[in-house]
């Protein structure tokens, strides 16, 4: 026993010692890509290309499913942006609630036929609707198929070679679109780009817009304003220098069109469509040796609302996580294989290894060194020296991801929301995180069970009664 | 060293680090706002400078002192923000009073930087404020291997757009994607002159795998001396080119042109057959209803949809057709008219465009 307690605890210091260098690494890297994307963030020429009209035109896909407590306000603000060309397509996907009264009452949508073939296979499509305010918007009523569903639908319903797939519940800033294309305006071999999620909870909020950007004061929104800038500001930068992001938030991702319909569009049987396709992305490109990249930009930002209470966040990171799972299964022929270039020797070693699996590692090395200092094989202070440094670490990234975030775009301007994220950076990893593991531990649960359910996202609204605020 | 040792070693470390990152994201918050605070009377001063300038109240030398008393980057940006407001000979005046200062030599000589955002720092400079003299710079700008320096310096061809500058950006074109290549055609559309021969000549060369990039921005440009030479080009045996030819000619109304649509209209691509008829549909000229009706019962669906989009666009005649053909025996033709006229005239315009 005691020597498979030692092996253990080695093979653990072994797991993490790799997994940090890993990070390590990414913060490393994410360091000149943070530097040459805000000088390029900072380009008057952006707003030049927009003056003669080039960014190249867009459809944004608003997939909803009983949205009513937002519906209104994020559309309108997407229906607001500053850019020329684009058409909002949004899909009611059959919501029990009242999103397409909203919609209907906002928008003072008229029925209209369809005008485009079915190319991806959907639900029913009960009807469609424009607007006689605003002529951008396209209404598609549907009956419930999931959100991939919606999005296909929406897919055939656009014009536009590049589409954006923007969820019901987020803010987008006015030039985030502008920025957005910035790589297919630099003239790049883009097939798909990201931009940062920020979280909008605590924030100021006026007719759909983040007016002042603050930290949430609430301890479980808080702590992911810290987490989201860790995983967009160092992560998925750091994987851009990698040459291997392999994650576009599904929340705010713009495609190519034709790529999308090369691949059949987005998955229903996924619960993670917007991970799996980015990954049929890089498998469909690599099998053609097409010349190609898949990017994050940090610039262009939504926002959305976070969930705010422990049920509701557990629901999320364990759908998250069973995504995951079954997406790296479901695609394990590309893990190592030298044809899939840096995704296949690198990335899927990654999510597998140091995403998938680590919820495992991190309660089997609780679970062993609480047997080991209860029979005595392991010296108390090695182990609460151990666990310090784990924790150091996590603390030092969350701290890396604040700073890059200060020095790269300052949106947190007041002293009191530096503070505060300071805080959450080392309050994070006492509670926050178990609570994560155990909801991603839980996800191995439902894999195995092969659950496709998505668990139910309970919304407040961007504008709580009165207070123009989300908290 | 024992690991309870190393382990201890490493959270210490771990502890400074966090001690330092701490102090770099103060430093950070305290370096910006002495720098705000420091640069916002000087461009204040400088943009006073501007306005009296541009009035005439002042001469230029007064806005060379408020710009060289800004740091360069601010002064590039504050130049590259006035440029939008203030064009022509005045601007060309102070962009000489710039020539010979140290700070714009130096930028100058960033062309050769091995950095990047320098070469980029130095073609937004050079974009507003290049001289007569600039035109090597210019030339190693728009040939400069990241695409955000070509992009910058592009503008500076609507002052020195000579023939030689010209052909470095149709040599591109091939490898440009549209949004470039509509910013190209934007800042190159006021140097008709140097531009159109060039063009004409480029459309003369039938076999330059080019050449559907060449149309397009040929149709882009809009210039009347275009036409014959793209209308040449219907018979190309590249679809891509035919493509091209037949979104292009949407911008040229003539009888000749209507003539060679009418003939694309039948092509063996759809792809051109569709471009055909939806330029057919932006000419609006009512003797090419008859083409556009047949295409109603087109084999392909994008070709029926915008025939009939193009129907709409030839007033009570087309809208008659559609109504025949609502009625009429050809399903394909009947379906489709029927979506067409279920639009409202705000979803028509929507979708021509």
């Amino acid at each position: 026993v005691n020597a498979f307690i030692h092996g253990f605890d080695a093979a653990v210091v072994v797991y993490f010692v790799f997994l940090n260098s890993f990070y390590a690494l990414l913060l490393i890297l994410a360091l000149p890509e943070i530097w040459e994307q805000s000088l390029l963030a900072e380009d008057e020429d952006l707003v030049r290309l927009q003056e003669v009209g080039a960014p190249p035109p867009i459809s944004i896909l608003v997939p909803a499913y009983n949205e009513s407590a937002t519906i209104k306000a994020s559309v309108t603000a997407i229906l607001t942006l500053d850019y020329r060309h684009y058409e909002v397509i949004v899909v009611n996907d059959g919501s029990s609630d009242d999103t397409m009264g909203r919609l209907e009452d906002a928008f003072d949508l008229y029925e209209i036929p369809s005008t485009y073939p079915e190319t991806l296979s959907t639900s029913p499509i009960r009807a469609l609707y424009r607007s006689r305010t605003r002529p951008r918007l396209l209404v598609i009523d549907k009956e419930n198929g999931g959100k991939a569903d919606s999005l296909n639908a929406a897919i055939n319903a656009s014009r536009w070679p590049l589409v954006i797939a923007v969820d019901a519940d987020t803010l987008i800033e006015p030039d985030a679109m502008l920025r957005l294309t910035r790589p297919f305006s630099l003239g790049l071999r883009i097939a798909a780009v990201g931009g940062t999620v920020r979280v909008a909870n605590g924030s100021v909020i006026k007719d759909g817009r983040v007016v002042e950007p603050r930290v949430a004061p609430r301890f479980l929104p808080g702590i992911q304003v810290v987490e989201y800038l860790r995983s967009f500001l160092y992560g998925r930068l750091g994987w851009n220098r990698l040459g291997g992001n392999m994650i576009i938030s599904g929340a705010f991702g713009l495609f190519r069109k034709d790529h999308l319909l090369e691949i059949g569009g987005y998955r229903t049987d996924s619960v993670v469509e917007d991970f799996d396709v980015v990954v049929r992305l890089h498998r469909y490109m690599l099998d053609r040796r097409l010349p190609y990249s898949i990017t994050f930009v940090p610039d262009p930002v939504a926002w959305t609302e976070v969930p705010e209470t422990l049920a509701v966040l557990g629901r999320q990171r364990e759908r998250w996580h069973r995504g995951l799972i079954l997406t790296m299964w479901k695609y394990r022929h590309m893990m190592l294989r030298p044809r899939y270039k840096r995704i296949g020797l690198l990335g899927f070693p990654f999510f597998t290894f140091g995403e998938m699996l680590a919820p495992l590692v991190e309660v089997m090395g609780y679970l062993v060194t609480v047997l080991g200092l209860w029979w005595g094989f392991i010296n108390v202070s090695f182990a609460l020296l151990f666990l310090l440094v784990a924790l150091g670490y996590g603390m030092i990234l969350s701290i890396w991801g604040i700073l890059l975030e200060e020095v790269g775009f300052r949106r947190y301007r007041r002293a009191g929301d530096l503070v505060r994220l300071l805080c959450y950076a080392a309050l994070e990893n006492f509670g926050y995180r178990q609570c994560t593991v155990w909801f991603r531990l839980k996800a191995f649960w439902s894999a195995i069970r092969a659950r496709k359910t998505w668990g139910r996202m309970t919304r407040t609204g961007f504008a709580a009664a009165g207070t123009g605020t989300t908290s | 060293v024992t690991a309870e040792t190393l382990l201890f070693f490493v959270a210490l470390l771990q502890g400074g680090s966090i001690v330092v990152l701490i102090a770099v994201l103060l430093a950070n918050r305290w370096l910006r706002r002495r720098r705000r605070d420091r640069v916002a009377p000087r461009r204040m001063v400088l943009d006073e400078a501007i306005k009296g300038w541009a009035l005439g109240d002042v001469g230029p030398e007064l806005v060379v002192r408020g710009l060289e008393a800004l740091p360069r980057s601010d002064a590039v940006e504050a130049m590259l923000a006035w440029s939008v407001r203030l064009t022509g000979e005045r601007w060309r005046a102070l962009a000489e009073a710039l020539e010979l200062r140290p700070w714009t030599t130096r930028l100058r000589g960033a062309v050769r930087s091995r950095t990047w955002w320098r070469r980029l720092e130095a073609a937004r400079f050079l974009s507003v404020a290049a001289t007569g003299a600039d035109a090597g710079v210019i030339e190693r700008l728009l040939k400069d291997p990241h695409p955000a320096v070509r992009i910058a310096i592009a503008v500076a061809l609507e002052q020195f757009a000579t023939p030689r500058l010209v052909n470095i950006v149709l040599d591109r074109l091939p490898d440009m994607v549209g949004p470039v290549q509509a910013h190209y055609a934007a800042v190159l559309r006021g140097q008709h002159a140097v531009t159109v021969p060039l063009l004409t000549e480029r459309l003369g060369l039938v076999y330059d795998p080019g050449l559907p990039r060449i149309v397009e921005f040929s149709g882009r440009m809009g210039d009347a001396r275009l036409r014959e030479p793209i209308t040449a080009l219907a018979t190309h045996r590249d679809a891509e080119v035919r493509v091209q030819v037949a979104r292009a000619l949407g911008d040229y109304p003539h009888a000749r042109t209507v003539t060679v649509l009418r003939t694309l209209c039948t092509d063996s691509a759809w792809e051109v057959r569709a471009q055909a008829v939806r330029s057919l549909g932006r000419i609006g000229d009512a003797a090419t209803l008859a083409d556009l009706r047949s295409r109603l019962a087109d084999a392909e669906w994008w070709v029926r949809l915008r025939a009939a989009l193009a129907l709409t666009r030839l007033g009570a005649a087309g809208r008659d057709a559609l109504l025949l053909a609502e009625t009429g025996a050809q399903p394909d033709a009947r379906y489709v008219s029927r979506l067409i006229l279920g639009l409202s005239p705000q979803a028509l315009s929507e979708f021509a465009a």
